[in-house]
């Protein structure tokens, strides 16, 4: 729209000021989300890979993994359901390395069909031990463990409670924890069955059993939902502002016979051309910092989310634009007439 | 057949604690292609009836004709419709769009009315009008720049360049000095005769009567003797 684009080219020090707002805090949002969403993988990556399903554990855990235990019926009571399903167990503990030092792990044990499976008396352990000079080949040690575990290969990204994991046997597990039940059955898509005495999860809802996580990520979202918030009423003073100065000339426009629909559009218009651009440059700005920014910090935003928050604010600009404009709709032609005006 | 009718129309303004009632039953006919200037005391009602007979504001009670239709029995759209097609408005301020070339300025209001014109045709309704007013020099100004008297030209022209059916104009040489008020008189003038557009204006200035072909003489919400 011609109007919308010259009063903003008029008027720019307002427009640019505004677009500037809007460009910082919607990449302190993505920045965040990114954080969020990094530390999350950071946190859990061994359950964030896995595809969407339905998890199980002993409804007398109340949600808590290292309390549950699956029995043999039970498990023969889902297998019958749904013969695909993967049985596991996570337990935090530690190993000791060659050179003496300790790393806190969490050991799981499957039934391979989820994770990769192990021979007895070796490991499989995340690629974050290597960074702590853990060698393949290597023997690993635990007190509750006669044996030693010996590392086979590393994998990438098998986090759980910000520890690295390591996949062992089921009769290393056994020794170390004295139980040959699994915690957790996982079954992949929608229908899982309801199953006496066990509690069923989707996979956020099983992440969020994990402590730290559930912490992490509902202080990380409220931080986002509150600058989405911020956004919103920014876009609504804003334009209220705005608006306020233009009502003079809203009511000669109306009088000489132009649509408040046309206002509508020319204000939505200055919204779009605005959030458009603060936009691209958040969003690009956002993933060239995901580029540079060092391992260590965990930072991971998807091209996907960037654009689904982009798509939020766009919303929200919209919503915000409108409330505002309602004063627009209210404006009398008559009003405007007496005034002096340019 | 008069182009507008005005029949009883009567406007009281009511507050929380009065009742003022400003046009005690108004009947007025205007003839096509005439200029018609309404004059009278300061508060004596002007304003109120070319604002009610324009559309721009409700009456009270009585009827309004414009070509065989009555506006005032017309819904809030209509009457927007009306008054973007077939009415052009001239106010006492230009009331310009800041950031709106000249040009911009009137290619706006052909829009609004929504015309079907090729591009030849808005350019050339553009440069004609604004030669008329003696404006097509200033076409890429913007209103910020120019003087009162050119503003007001441009607001002219801005009324007439959709081609309405009538022209509204309330004191539009109040702003001005005596030279630049027989000017926009005169201009009004050969728009009416050239354009064929009827003018309804309010004026309170002797010197500018002499541009109209009725006179209409208000006094506290009723028409007077009228003198021709
Ligand atoms: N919106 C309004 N609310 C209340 N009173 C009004 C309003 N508009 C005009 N009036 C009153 O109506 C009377 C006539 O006003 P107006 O039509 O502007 O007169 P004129 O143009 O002849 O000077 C005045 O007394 C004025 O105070
Ligand atoms: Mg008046």
């Amino acid at each position: 729209m011609k109007m919308a684009w010259k009063e903003m080219v008029k008027f720019k020090t307002r427009y640019v000021i505004l677009g500037s707002i809007i460009f910082l805090i919607s990449l302190l949002t993505m920045i965040i989300a990114g954080l969020a969403n990094g530390l999350s993988y950071d946190n859990a990556s061994l359950i964030k890979d896995i595809p969407e399903g339905t998890f199980y554990m002993e409804a007398e855990a109340e949600g808590l993994y290292n309390f549950s235990g699956l029995n043999e019926k039970n498990r023969a009571e889902i297998k019958e359901a749904v013969p695909e399903v993967a049985f596991f167990s996570i337990q935090m503990g530690e190993l000791e390395s060659e050179d003496g030092k300790r790393h806190g792990v969490a050991f799981v044990n499957s039934d391979g069909s989820l994770f990769p499976r192990v021979k007895e008396g070796e490991t499989i352990v995340d690629d974050s031990l290597m960074e702590s000079a853990i060698k393949e080949d290597e023997g690993l040690t635990n007190r509750l463990l006669d044996g030693e575990l010996k590392v086979d290969t590393f994998v990438e990204q098998q986090k759980f409670s910000h520890s690295p994991v390591a996949f062992v046997d089921r009769a290393d597990f056994d020794e170390m924890y004295r139980t040959d039940e699994y915690q957790i059955a996982f079954v992949e898509g929608e229908d899982a069955p309801a199953v006496a005495g066990l509690e069923r999860y989707t996979n956020d809802e099983f992440m969020n059993t994990i402590p730290s996580y559930s912490a992490e990520q509902l202080s990380l979202n409220m931080i986002v939902v509150f600058l989405f918030i911020i956004s919103g009423m920014l876009f609504a003073i804003f334009f209220y502002m705005i608006n306020v100065q233009k009502i003079a000339m809203y009511g000669i426009l109306k009088a000489v016979g132009v649509k408040t629909a046309t206002l509508f559009r020319m204000m939505w218009a200055q919204m779009a051309i605005i959030t458009t651009i603060s936009l691209i440059l958040s969003v690009g700005l956002s993933q060239l910092l995901a580029l540079i920014m060092p391992s260590t910090m965990p930072f991971m935003l998807t091209a996907g989310s960037a654009s689904m928050m982009s798509l939020v604010f766009i919303i929200i600009g919209f919503v915000g634009s409108s409330v505002s404009g309602i004063q627009i709709s209210r404006v009398e032609p008559m009003q405007a007439i007496n005034q002096g005006g340019v | 057949m008069p182009i507008l009718s005005v029949d009883g129309l009567e406007k009281t303004f009511s507050s929380a604690n009065r009742e003022e009632k400003v046009l005690k039953g108004i009947n007025l006919e205007i003839t096509k292609g005439e200029i018609t200037a309404l004059t009278g005391a300061s508060g004596s009602g002007k304003s109120t009836l070319l604002t009610i007979a324009a559309g721009l504001q409700k009456s009270t009670a009585g009827t309004i004709i414009f070509q065989n239709e009555a506006l005032t029995d017309m819904n809030t759209r209509q009457v927007q419709a009306i008054r973007a097609k077939k009415f052009g408005f001239v106010f006492q301020h230009a009331h310009l769009v800041p950031f709106l070339t000249v040009q911009e300025q009137l290619e706006l209001m052909m829009d609004t009315a929504e015309l079907k014109w090729s591009k030849d045709r808005r350019k050339e309704e553009i440069r004609s009008i604004l030669d008329l007013v003696d404006m097509w020099g200033h076409r890429d100004s913007y209103p910020g720049t120019l003087s009162g008297g050119e503003k007001q030209r441009v607001a002219i022209a801005r009324a007439v360049v959709h081609k309405p059916e009538m022209l509204f104009a309330d004191e539009p040489t109040a702003s001005l000095d005596s030279k630049r008020s027989m000017e926009v008189m005169k201009l009004l003038r050969t728009l009416s005769r050239e354009r064929n557009i009827t003018v309804l204006m309010v004026t309170h200035e002797e010197e500018t009567l002499e541009y109209a072909d009725t006179i209409v003489q208000m006094k506290d919400g009723v028409i007077g003797k009228g003198l021709v």
